[in-house]
């Protein structure tokens, strides 16, 4: 079916999200809390549109809102820019030493930084889109996630204490907008979540890569074991395109 | 001596509801048992324990019937005389009756007392007359009449033409039209579908699902069950708050009961439907009234909600279709059945049919539930029915709508309640809550509490109520400890309307009236706050200040006894003079002196 | 503050759970029946729940921490619940929060470290009529006044006065 964005007709699939069809098109409205492995989760609300439905026009969440009639949608307006304004200067206030949040201010605020007080209950730099947790899940560990409510929602393992259910993947840290999950690294250790784990050293190039949890872990679920589960991401890439080239010559 | 004597049916109702057990109702109920079996009374039906009457503030309430007597402020010491002389003989005992403050007369029918003379209860019809748990106590008063006539010869369409016609509109809050919303269910194709009772009653100071659902719960399983039959479902579920402890027991009795007559279970008389009811206990959170949480809850999540672009008519539990109603819609629809659409689309005005069940609370006289047809003033619910605010204060303003509502002033006393002009005047009916305040209340506090209630119930998940709420309870902290700026009403407006728009649920798109309302009719109480450091009700304890005048003070010494720290010296007679140094603003003093010489600067 | 530590009968847990179905929708009622029983939740309640509905430990702990209803700590001797519901606030139930602290040193979802009284506040016990209302124990103390608080603390044993901090 068709829909309009910003005056454009698009073509869409029933039950898409606005957000989707929005990026399919080259689209762009802004997100914090989106990632394209997980989809939407309508928790940082910057993505919110403008929908007409024959007569009527809401504000909605353009990446949980699904496509199931013709609308017209808006995505930005100067009600929608200052909702967009309003949110990056409340999560500022409350992650003063996010460097990605600053300069998300300071662009909100057409370049200039203005004063902000920032709130006596700041995090360090997280902004609670909960991507991490997404990615945990993803991963099937699930050892961190979102604990408490209200203003003093925060992301932990349990009890606050080493998860065993952690494998020091940071694939949390990774996925982070705001670099907000403390991981240390040394040639043999990581440390993260109050975890220390040991990394083990790729079989080939001889590199650190993963840590030794990881590795039992990735066995356990894909069987992948012996001198393959030991090759860093670089070398089991190499030996991909070896292999590959035996059927391209 | 043996004395056998025949009272003929007379029933001796024992208010057990939660406010009249706390006032020792209980040890009442089982002294006028033990008393009666001792002088060896033949009694058909002798004593009742029953739901909440209401009029919380003159419990415990007994009552006497067939003589429709109502004793108040019943104690263990009044039951020999009450045995001895008003069941042996039917005398009525002066000093236990409710004496009119106007008019200075005893009175002995609760029909006659102002309080109850004015209601006019459809969904507290049975609370106060029946034992809960009992069924036939129900029975006896037209229970059950509704679903047998139903399934014996009304289709699923026409019961909800009947809801549709009554104009019933969800009693919980939202006031969507009950009958359309189930029949969008209704039209659905998935199976299964779920009927669920919201009773997660949490807006503070409200208590009239709480009274119903301990009080008369039949009257909501029998309305689940009409809705089963309307829609197509098959089971049912009632999400009870975790603090009401009673409700979760008498509901668990009623079902238990319901089952063993037939009212649930399996081909549900004789009929092809069949329809059982589960309870689910509420974890402690007021965000899972929301029915998106509500749901997230039943599933076994945390209560968080979703956006709801899709409707649980048509993706609810589990997935299905799902119909959600408030206990009070639910405790009207056998009525409307029974008696039919028309005799309750009577009663209200354009907008709103039927009655509403508020809890009339805070700085008022006749503290309690109160159930009268919409379009009835405040006035008349505050000075006719609630008695005007004790202690010869003034009016200040009544909260409507919880959390999620504002507050009314003295100038808009004569609104006539209903949903659309209590959502015009900048606040909403929600669940029934009236918190009458009076000058003792500090407006720009109220603001501050309710944020800091809503700040702690937030789920957490989007940013502009978790984000919005802490903004807001720090700029009302500030103000209200003397650091506020001008600059911080236009900050709390401006973010107010962030939360209002972009907001994930209703919790987070209402926040924000509290502050908006009282901004609106209090602002000179913020102005005084902001640019003078002062709390003209005093409450803020760093704004306030009381002192005594001495030209009013008689030195009677009352504040004396009350003030918690020997803050207070003086010479009897003579002007008494509060220490500043050791006062803690707790404002004892200025509550109890009857001469008004306690001042706030 | 640490409270004395208490020796948990997993026996006792794993009783109290076979009352449900090994669901994901029965985790709140089992942990409100292992609190009922404790009166707190242990942590070895939420591992055992967790291994026996097989979901994960932070799915369980998220809900621990997300419903009030949860006391993470064993609650005191005697628990206080102050009610905070508007009727009560208006009524000066701050004031009384505020007593508590200064006689006992204990905040809201705190215990004294000798493990005789805890203080919780709650939403509205619905006896609105009786504000200020306390509740010690399921006992319901109505219009407690500032100076009636300290009284109400020495009947249920505690200090008398008020505790340095």
């Amino acid at each position: 079916m068709k829909i309009s964005i910003d005056h454009q007709k698009v073509d869409v699939n029933p039950g898409e999200t606005i957000l989707e069809a929005a990026r399919k098109n080259g689209i762009d409205i802004p997100t914090l809390c989106y990632h394209e492995a997980y989809g939407g989760q309508g928790m940082c609300r910057m993505c919110m549109v403008e929908v007409k439905t024959g007569q009527t026009t809401r504000m909605v969440a353009s990446c949980t809102y699904p496509i199931y009639q013709e609308i017209e949608v808006e995505t930005s307006t100067p009600a929608i820019e200052k909702i967009r304004k309003n949110i990056v200067t409340l999560l500022y206030r409350s992650s003063p030493s996010s460097e990605f949040m600053e300069k998300l201010y300071r662009e909100y605020q057409g370049g200039e930084m203005r004063d902000v007080q920032f709130s006596p209950e700041f995090s360090d730099r997280c902004i609670l889109c909960r991507l991490c947790v997404k990615a945990c899940e993803e991963i099937g560990t699930s050892a961190i996630s979102a604990i408490y409510r209200g203003t003093d929602k925060r992301i932990s393992t349990p009890f606050d204490e080493a998860s065993a259910a952690c494998i020091g993947c940071a694939a949390c840290a990774q996925v982070c907008p705001t670099s907000a999950i403390d991981i240390f690294q040394s040639d043999t250790e990581r440390i993260i979540w109050n975890k220390t784990f040991t990394r083990v050293k790729c079989g080939r190039c001889g590199e650190p890569f993963a840590t030794r949890e990881q590795l039992e872990y990735i066995a356990a679920r894909t069987g992948i074991e012996g001198y393959e589960a030991t090759l860093c991401e670089d070398c089991r890439k190499k030996k991909i395109a070896i292999q590959l080239s035996q059927f391209t010559d | 001596m043996q004395s056998t004597i025949d009272l003929d049916n007379r029933m001796i109702l024992v208010c057990c509801g939660t406010g009249c057990l706390a006032n020792g109702s209980m040890e009442v109920y089982e002294a006028l048992n033990q008393g009666l079996t001792s002088t060896n009374v033949q009694v058909q039906t002798y004593t009742k324990p029953t739901g909440c009457n209401g009029w919380c503030e003159k419990g415990p309430l007994v009552k006497i019937m067939p003589d429709d007597i109502t004793y108040i402020q019943v104690t263990i010491a009044d039951v020999p005389e009450i045995i001895e002389k008003t069941l042996q003989t039917g005398e009525v005992i002066n000093r236990l009756l409710y004496r009119d403050p106007k008019t200075k007369k005893r009175i002995k029918s609760h029909h006659e007392i102002e309080f109850y003379k004015k209601q006019h209860k459809i969904a507290l019809r049975n609370i106060g007359e029946i034992d809960p748990a009992s069924i036939q106590d129900y029975i006896d008063r037209d229970g059950y009449k509704a679903i047998t006539k139903v399934l014996a010869a009304v289709t699923p369409t026409q019961v909800i033409d009947e809801v549709i016609k009554s104009g019933l509109r969800g009693r919980g809050g939202g006031g969507f039209p009950t009958g359309l919303k189930w029949k969008a269910c209704a039209a659905t194709t998935a199976l299964p579908r779920y009927v669920i009772c919201n009773g997660d009653e949490g807006d503070p100071g409200a208590f009239m699902d709480r009274s119903i659902m301990e009080g008369d719960p039949h009257t909501v399983i029998e309305g689940m069950i009409i809705c089963a039959y309307a829609i197509g479902a098959s089971a049912g579920f009632i999400y009870v708050r975790d603090e009401y402890s009673l409700a979760v027991k008498n509901l668990g009795i009623a079902i238990d009961n319901a089952r063993s007559c037939g009212y649930l279970g399996k081909d549900i008389l004789g009929s092809t439907l069949s329809f059982d009811i589960d309870i689910v206990r509420g974890g402690g959170a007021f965000v899972c009234g929301e029915e998106t949480a509500l749901i997230a809850s039943i599933e076994g999540n945390v209560g968080e909600p979703r956006d709801k672009y899709v409707f649980p008519t048509e993706k609810g539990l589990w997935g299905q279709p799902t119909i959600i109603n408030n206990v009070e819609s639910w405790a009207n629809i056998p009525v409307i059945i029974n008696e039919g659409a028309q005799k309750f689309a009577a009663i209200g005005t354009e907008g709103s049919k039927g009655t509403k069940v508020f809890s009339l609370v805070g700085k008022v006289i006749n503290t309690g539930l109160v159930e009268v047809p919409m379009g009835t003033t405040l006035r008349e619910i505050i000075y006719d029915i609630g008695g005007g605010i004790p202690g010869g204060r003034k009016f200040k303003a009544v909260q409507t709508g919880g959390p999620s509502g504002g507050c009314i002033p003295d100038s808009m006393l004569d609104l006539q309640v209903d949903f659309d002009t209590l959502t015009e005047a900048g606040s909403m009916m929600g669940s029934g809550g009236l918190i009458v305040m009076d000058d003792r209340t500090c407006m720009v506090e109220i603001a501050r509490y309710y944020v800091n209630f809503l700040a702690e119930e937030s789920c957490g998940k989007c940013t502009p109520c978790r984000e919005g709420l802490k903004a807001m309870r720090e700029t009302l902290e500030g103000i209200c400890k003397g650091q506020g700026k001008l600059e911080d009403i236009d900050f709390l407006r401006d973010i107010g309307e962030t939360m209002q728009t972009a907001s994930l649920c209703a919790l987070g798109r209402t926040a924000p009236n509290p502050v908006l309302s009282t901004l609106h009719y209090f602002a000179d109480e913020y102005l005084a706050h902001i640019n003078e450091a002062r709390c003209p009700a005093g409450v803020c304890r760093d704004l306030t200040h009381f002192y005594i005048e001495a030209e009013l003070c008689t030195g009677c010494g009352l504040c004396v006894k009350q003030c918690p720290v020997d803050g207070i010296s003086g010479e009897k007679k003579e002007p008494h003079v509060i220490d500043q140094e050791k006062c803690i603003q707790c404002g004892e003093c200025i509550n109890h002196c009857k001469f008004n010489a306690v001042k706030v600067r | 503050m640490s409270v004395k530590a208490r020796q948990v009968d997993i026996a006792k847990i794993i009783e109290i759970l076979k009352n449900y179905p090994e669901e994901k929708r029965y985790i709140l009622a089992m942990m409100q029946d292992v609190q009922g029983e404790f009166k707190y939740l242990p942590r070895e309640g939420m591992e055992i729940i967790a291994s026996r509905v097989d979901v994960p430990l932070s799915r369980v702990y998220s809900m621990a921490t997300f419903y009030k209803a949860f006391s993470l700590v064993p609650k005191g001797r005697i628990n206080f619940k102050v009610c905070d519901g508007t009727a009560c606030h208006i009524k000066g139930s701050n004031v009384l929060i505020d007593q508590i602290y200064k006689h006992l040193g204990i905040k809201p979802g705190e215990t004294t470290a000798d493990g005789e009284f805890s203080i919780e506040t709650v939403n509205c016990i619905g006896a609105c009529a009786l504000a200020p209302a306390i509740v010690a124990n399921e006992r319901v103390h109505p219009k407690v006044t500032s100076a009636g608080i300290i009284d109400i603390i020495k009947s249920y044993g505690g200090l008398a006065d008020a505790i340095d901090n």
